[in-house]
């Protein structure tokens, strides 16, 4: 602090005030006063100093709500100084330009396969994909994934919290992912409805995150039986504006550890939520599930505002008011949806002389493939085409089977939401004639049974 | 002028002009004076690289021009969840959260109060200026009462509530170590507010706990009136409602630490329980004899019987001897109390389907369920049930082999009902030879190693009901 008497006076740049009178009012010396004059380059009224009096009791400088505003002036300084790159420096900052810090691959020794349930087998792919983050609300039939963590992270250092909300857990994300590390939510078809405002910010912002979502019946509060409702959600409708993400669709408890493990690679590459969709029924299945042969260490991408020297300059934000900067973040999310089209995966059974071809994903992917096996005994020409990945679509997969296809048929648990995602693709393919479409759907908590896709093919290989 | 501030603010409309060096705040906005102690108190105790703020909705949603620090801008209300993902993420992290009385105390008020009570070192500025700003003056959950907004018409009366006491709430949970209430319409006043917020930010840096600010601030334009009136509105109307001062000072010990996470394989393995050591295989081959290449089971009881359990060891005992192996639960209010029943897999290479409609081999724990799936078995299959309370069992399809044994009487026999389970396994082995004994038992070890004074008892049943299961299949 300056001594008493050669404390500084206020000094003001009349274009930068805003002529609040907040200093005016402080000044016992009577030294500030307003004026009538309209600064023609602000529209304000700026005040006007006469420091003749002044004490340099600094009352004033502490009083001005602006950054720019009255400012203490240190010895060497002049009035007459009024080129503000001279007066307060030419920098906007003195952060670095901020580096990716890479992560690393760790090898595995090798271990025998071990016998899990799905969520458990997600919660395993999630931590050696390199999560150390998870967050979650319980909600049933998701909760065993989120018992596991909790059990687990601790004795990896990591941390689980229980949010207070769906809504609370998908920003825990936002912070833990906009700062660049992984983390991962287990939810169940209620909670994923709270979390979509979240996921849209996370998308808007350019924010990864793994959300594994164990869907449930419903609508509504509806029950935990297996289902596939939220698959329109994670297709077409994860929150408002023009938003996407890549969603997985395991199959089998091998698939829930492998594709967990995808999304977080997935997530981070094009810095986008990643969903991992399963029914009620692979959430709680038990099988062998092989463990990969490395886990990931991950590193602190450029872009993380992790709250260091490094990241300093560093801004996750999704709002930009002026229009056409929206519309420039808008076209950039569109060109990473372009790109995210390559990793469209889908598995063929059966598919290459099929006639008939199933198409499903999750459980009932797998009372396909026993229909379509069962069917091909009794000499039917059936396939199963499995989308593994529902958006994007893998279409191109789809393509060359087309020719030989007389029936497609879809198995759901849903009212057409897997369907729908087929038709619209192959509208977007321009292929206009496509085999006849019909389905096998149950609803509200219970899956498409194989008896009942087999009657299905048998009744229509009967029309034929 | 603080360090803390950016040379330029780039981001307000680039840059260019005034505007580089302006806020966007109206004339005498309380946001611009708690921006200018926020970057003081970051200068003064060195922490600018550190801070992360978290930015909410409202007029202060582009803190990101001015402060020279990380930026997180967030949703309304989500401001605190936002910050306790920063700060789990990054420990060393100082983060801070600004926040306005819509975004704190209205949308976003679980998030505020979960946050506050779980206690991580995180500094929430709240600035209360008892509306809302940037959507144009409605009324805030801190409006005072008879006060005119325009959702508030005719002022604000009693059955649009009353105006919320922040400082006072989050003052009486035990997470927060320090909670004040500061304002701004005199020197004193800003002085306090100034120290405030440097002690709030002070508690996260020496790891004490949160901190909390409550900054009664002017909105002139949405008061209607002049910096000056604002001023004096807030000191006379608004003090009397929102009294300043500390309402929480807390002598907390630094506690904040969390571990660098670790990413060490053995660690890893050693958690999820994987070895590398390949389990003993007793079978010759896959059983052909119940089916060429996919054995479907059920297994169906009441809650406690145990069948979920047996139906898990079936599974890893054939994955321990190389095929595979799936167990599906019935969960949720259906297993409880009522019907708990598995289906379970053995597939030489693959299971395809891993739901048992049609089962090879079905066992019953009791007469509801041999009633609900004994005529499920398919033809030339196997039936196990508990002949102990399953009586007068209904004729199911002739090819479809039943064998009784009573499970219950022989864990009585025991002294130990809970391995009645383990009885039925012993009989499903006998009945239906699936697996040799060895691999059932070698299972059934593992499984306990954790218990091992059980495994003497268990063998026991487990035999027990193989021999039973072979004394009736003689008659
Ligand atoms: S420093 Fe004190 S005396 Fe001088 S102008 Fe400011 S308030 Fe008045
Ligand atoms: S406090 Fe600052 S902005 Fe307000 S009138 Fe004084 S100099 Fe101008
Ligand atoms: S509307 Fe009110 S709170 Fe918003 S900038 Fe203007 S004065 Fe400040």
């Amino acid at each position: 602090m300056s001594q008493a008497n050669t404390r500084p006076k206020p000094f003001l740049l009349p274009d930068y005030c805003k002529g609040c009178g907040r200093c005016v009012h402080v000044c016992v010396q009577g030294c500030i006063s307003f004026t009538q004059e309209i600064n023609p380059l602000t529209g304000m009224v700026p005040v006007t100093l006469d420091l003749a009096k002044c004490t340099g009791c600094g009352l004033c400088i502490e009083a001005c709500p602006e950054p720019y505003g009255l400012k203490a002036m240190e010895a060497g300084e002049s009035f007459e100084l009024q080129d503000p790159a001279t007066l307060f420096g030419a920098r906007r900052s003195t952060a670095p330009e901020p580096v990716d810090i890479p992560g690393r691959v760790i090898p595995m020794p090798s271990s025998e396969p071990l016998v899990i349930k799905g969520t458990y087998a997600a919660a395993l792919g999630a931590l050696m994909a390199g999560c150390r983050h998870v967050f979650g609300y319980p909600i049933t039939p998701s909760t065993e994934g989120a018992e596991l963590m909790a059990k687990l992270l601790p004795k990896m250092d990591g941390f689980y919290l229980q949010a207070v909300s769906e809504v609370a857990t998908v920003y825990h994300m936002y912070g833990c992912g906009g700062a660049g590390l992984p983390s991962l939510t287990f939810t169940s078809s209620p909670g994923l409805s709270l979390m979509l405002e979240g996921i849209s910010y996370m998308i808007a912002a350019e924010l990864p995150g793994v959300f594994i979502d164990i869907m449930r019946g419903g609508p509504g509060l509806g029950n935990i039986g297996p289902d596939q409702g939220d698959v329109k959600l994670a297709c077409r409708g994860l929150g408002h504006g023009n938003t996407h993400a890549i969603t997985l669709m395991p199959s089998t408890p091998q698939e829930m550890l492998d594709l967990t493990y995808l999304a977080f690679e997935l997530s981070f590459k094009y810095r986008n939520p990643v969903m991992v969709m399963a029914d009620g029924y692979l959430g709680q299945m038990t099988g062998k599930v092989k463990l990969p042969d490395h886990m990931v260490e991950p590193g602190l991408p450029a872009w993380g505002v992790y709250g260091d020297l490094n990241h300093r300059g560093n801004l996750n934000s999704s709002v930009f008011l002026d229009e056409a900067t929206m519309e420039t973040r808008n076209l950039k999310l569109f060109d990473k949806y372009e790109q995210m089209k390559s990793e469209a995966r889908a598995e063929c059974f059966q598919a290459e002389d099929a006639e008939i071809l199933l198409v499903a994903c999750n459980t009932p992917s797998r009372a396909s493939k026993g229909a379509a096996q069962k069917l091909r005994e009794q000499g039917a020409r059936v396939g199963l085409f499995r989308p593994i990945t529902i958006w994007p679509f893998p279409i191109e997969q789809l393509l060359p089977l087309l020719p030989r296809l007389k029936q497609i048929v879809v198995v759901e648990a849903s009212k057409n939401q897997i369907e729908d995602e087929l038709r619209l693709a192959l509208s977007h393919a321009g292929i206009t004639d496509p085999p006849p479409i019909t389905h096998v759907q149950r609803y509200g908590g219970i899956l498409p049974k194989e008896n009942e896709v087999v009657a299905h093919v048998q009744n229509l290989l009967g029309r034929a | 002028m603080s360090d803390a501030f950016y040379g330029t603010f780039d981001r307000h409309n680039e840059g260019k002009g005034l505007k580089g060096h302006t806020t966007h705040y109206c004339a005498g906005c309380g946001h611009g004076l708690a921006h200018k102690y926020l970057a003081e108190a970051i200068d003064e105790l060195g922490i600018q690289d550190q801070t992360v703020t978290v930015n909410p909705v409202g007029c202060a949603a582009f803190l990101h021009f001015y402060l020279d620090t990380g930026h997180s801008s967030t949703a309304h209300g989500r401001a605190a969840a936002t910050a306790v993902g920063h700060k789990v993420a990054n420990p060393d992290a100082m983060v801070v959260c600004y926040q306005g009385d819509g975004d704190l105390a209205a949308i976003g008020l679980a998030e505020t109060i979960a946050t506050a009570q779980l206690g991580l070192p995180i500094t929430v500025l709240f600035i209360n200026n008892a509306i809302y700003g940037m959507t144009g003056g409605q009324m805030a959950p801190t409006t005072l009462m008879g006060q005119i907004t325009t959702t508030s018409p005719d002022g604000r009366d009693r059955l649009t509530g009353g105006p919320i006491r922040m400082a006072e709430l989050i003052a009486q949970l035990d997470g927060p170590v320090y909670v004040e209430r500061v304002a701004l319409f005199s020197p004193a006043e800003r002085k306090k507010a100034k120290r405030a917020i440097k002690k709030a930010l002070l508690m996260q840096k020496e790891r004490r706990g949160y901190a909390f600010v409550e900054v009664l601030a002017e909105c002139p334009t949405h008061f209607k009136t002049t910096p000056e009136k604002a001023m004096e509105w807030v000191k006379e109307q608004m003090v009397p409602i929102y009294p300043l001062g500390v309402k929480k000072d807390a002598n907390f010990e630094p506690w904040f630490e969390m571990p660098k996470p670790t990413f060490d394989p053995a660690t890893f393995l050693k958690a999820v329980g994987a070895s590398s050591e390949k389990p003993a295989g007793f079978c010759k081959g896959f059983p052909t004899h119940i089916h060429a290449t996919d054995i479907s089971l059920k297994l169906a009881g009441s809650g406690g019987d145990g069948a979920q359990t047996v139906a898990m060891l079936i599974a890893k005992a054939a994955i321990n001897e190389g095929f595979d192996g799936t167990h599906i639960p019935a969960y949720g209010p259906e297993s409880r109390g009522g019907t708990s029943y598995a289906d379970v897999h053995v597939a030489l290479e693959e299971v395809h389907n891993p739901a048992s409609p049609n089962p090879d081999i079905f066992v019953a724990f009791n007469a509801p369920s041999l009633a609900k799936f004994g005529h499920t078995v398919r033809p030339g299959g196997t039936i196990i049930y508990d002949s102990a309370v399953a009586k007068d069992v209904k004729p199911v399809d002739p090819t479809v082999r039943v064998v009784g044994v009573p499970f219950t009487d022989i864990a009585a026999g025991l002294g130990k009902m809970v391995v009645k389970n383990i009885v039925a396994l012993g009989a499903l082995q006998a009945a239906t030879e699936i697996f040799p004994q060895e691999t059932l038992l070698a299972t059934l070890r593992d499984t306990l190693k954790e218990k091992a004074a059980l495994i003497p008892l268990n063998e026991k049943a487990f035999a027990m009901g193989a021999e039973a299961a072979r004394e009736a299949m003689k008659k």
